[in-house]
């Protein structure tokens, strides 16, 4: 390997001039800006006009209307949002499964069952993406209200802790086992789920440090990668494939993070009121 | 570029970075797709808002607001009249409740999820049921009927369906609520395991909130298992 490298750096020591440099430097600046318009621009200039063509906006600016019809707006707005999260809720509540609720105006999320509350846990901190940062509130309703299917997840801990005993072969074997019971191994709680809708919804614990172990850790990290990985591979075979998801991080206390996944069904039901 | 040979390596080497960085660059969408967003914006309100006069956008509100009371009401309606359970079967905690709050909240024990392999294709998971369940029934002093997981696990011969062996006298405490399928709420000897995921699937309470529960829930009230 060494001597292949001083081989190849023997042969490419003539083209140390000037003007080598400056080709080289320029090639890896065009393909990075290649790359960007490639991998950046494009996708997300689609997804713009998409949306853009999608809800046919006038393009009207705020700062023309008079502050009071501003403020009539955005109250219209709130209450429709409103009222479609709760007509969400109530088809949710005619199903005999547990759906959760983002709410991000009191920083909550909720499981609930038939229409009554199980469980709340506060959020203590909110990310969003660029994407859905920059998106007018008025367009938020299509990701968010729902009721939205969960159609990919990914989580750090199984859903369900299954842990395999032999029964015993004799008494002594038997209370042995009556001693200490079996407990499944407790491991940060990492959450992703894909909403049919492109909307990725990260639950994360808000603890910085590690209680479980690394390894289940960097299998989260690594599956999370090939997440995003695989749908800019999807993007590049087809063109009808989502070109941007729209990202929205929770943070929630680990515990708490962990009865909410556990408790949710496979491909659960997602709401989001903002 | 002094040789054929040597600026065919820098070609090489050039070329070859140059993809390098188009690949890493791929790896890195989502970064470059956050920073492209700052060439983008979108309109601030949809044409057929701004179209409406004030009187309209008013109407607009007011009908609007009318469906939430009307919502709102109907979420209400959904939730029991009476005292209800709530379980948590991952932090093994439980809330009793009724419309105006918390009557008690404390621990529990739920299905420890452990697979018991008896051999021959024989296995018992040993779950608690998520849902809601409606309370079928409530005993005093009640005897547990030993199902036959019990006895491979105590690794002792199982005996017959009746048979007398099978009933166990003490072991769920002074009350017990019946869910269906087998599960029960009941009380414990091993108060030392509450608060730890131990059970065959039934729920297990301590002595005093047994006691509360069981006088607040009446046959037919909601228990929510999540």
């Amino acid at each position: 390997m060494k001597n292949n490298l001083t081989m190849l750096f023997s042969k490419i020591k003539g083209s140390f001039t000037t003007k080598g440099v400056v080709i080289f430097v320029s090639v890896q600046l065009m393909a990075i800006i290649a790359a960007f318009i490639l991998f950046g621009i494009i996708p997300v200039g689609n997804e713009v006009s998409k949306i853009t063509k999608q809800f046919n906006p006038e393009g009207v600016s705020e700062n023309k209307l008079p502050q009071e019809k501003v403020a009539l707006l955005e109250r219209v707005r709130d209450r429709e949002h409103y009222e479609s999260v709760l007509k969400s809720a109530l088809l949710l509540s005619k199903t005999d499964s547990i759906s959760l609720l983002i709410d991000l105006k009191d920083s909550l999320a909720i499981l609930s069952l038939k229409g009554v509350s199980l469980f709340q846990s506060k959020i203590s901190e909110i990310e969003f993406n660029q994407g859905l940062k920059k998106l007018p509130v008025y367009l938020r309703d299509s990701l968010y209200s729902g009721p939205f299917p969960v159609k990919k997840e990914l989580a750090s801990i199984e859903k369900f802790p299954v842990v395999i005993k032999k029964a015993p072969k004799d008494t002594t074997e038997a209370s042995a086992d009556d001693a200490a019971p079996i407990l499944p191994i407790q491991n940060d709680v990492f959450v992703l789920f894909l909403l049919d809708n492109n909307l990725v919804i990260e639950i994360n614990q808000q603890e910085h440090d590690l209680a479980g172990s690394k390894r289940a850790y960097r299998n989260f990290k690594a599956n999370y990668s090939r997440f995003f990985r695989d749908h800019n591979f999807a993007l590049i075979k087809d063109k009808n494939a989502p070109s941007y998801l729209y990202r929205l991080k929770i943070f929630i206390p680990r515990e708490e993070a962990r009865s909410i996944y556990r408790a949710l069904p496979i491909k659960p039901y997602v709401l989001v009121r903002y | 570029m002094k040789d054929n040979h040597s600026k065919t390596a820098f070609i090489l080497v050039t070329v070859f970075t140059a993809v390098a960085s188009i690949l890493f660059s791929f790896r890195k969408s989502e970064n470059m797709k956050e920073l492209s967003y700052i060439f983008y914006s979108y309109p601030p309100v949809p044409g057929h808002y701004v179209s409406k006069d004030s009187l309209e956008l008013e109407k607009l509100l007011k009908n609007t607001e009318r469906r939430i009371t009307a919502s709102l009401r109907r979420l209400e309606n959904l939730l029991p009249y009476g005292p209800y359970l709530i379980i948590n079967t991952t932090q093994n905690k439980f809330v009793l409740r009724n419309r105006k709050g918390v009557i008690r909240e404390g621990i529990c024990s739920t299905g420890s999820y452990v697979l018991l392999d008896a051999g021959d294709g024989k296995q018992w998971m040993f779950k608690t049921p998520k849902g809601m369940f409606p309370i079928l029934g409530k005993i005093v002093d009640p005897i547990w009927n030993k199902p036959d997981w019990a006895f491979v696990e105590e690794s002792l011969p199982i005996p017959p369906r009746n048979h007398p062996d099978r009933l166990e006298y003490g072991t769920l405490g002074d009350y017990a609520l019946t869910l269906g399928d087998g599960y029960l709420i009941h009380g414990t000897l091993y108060q030392r395991f509450l608060g730890l995921p131990v059970t065959h699937g039934c729920v297990r309470l301590g002595d005093q909130d047994l006691e509360v529960v069981f006088k607040n829930l009446n046959v037919g009230s909601r228990v929510y298992i999540f």
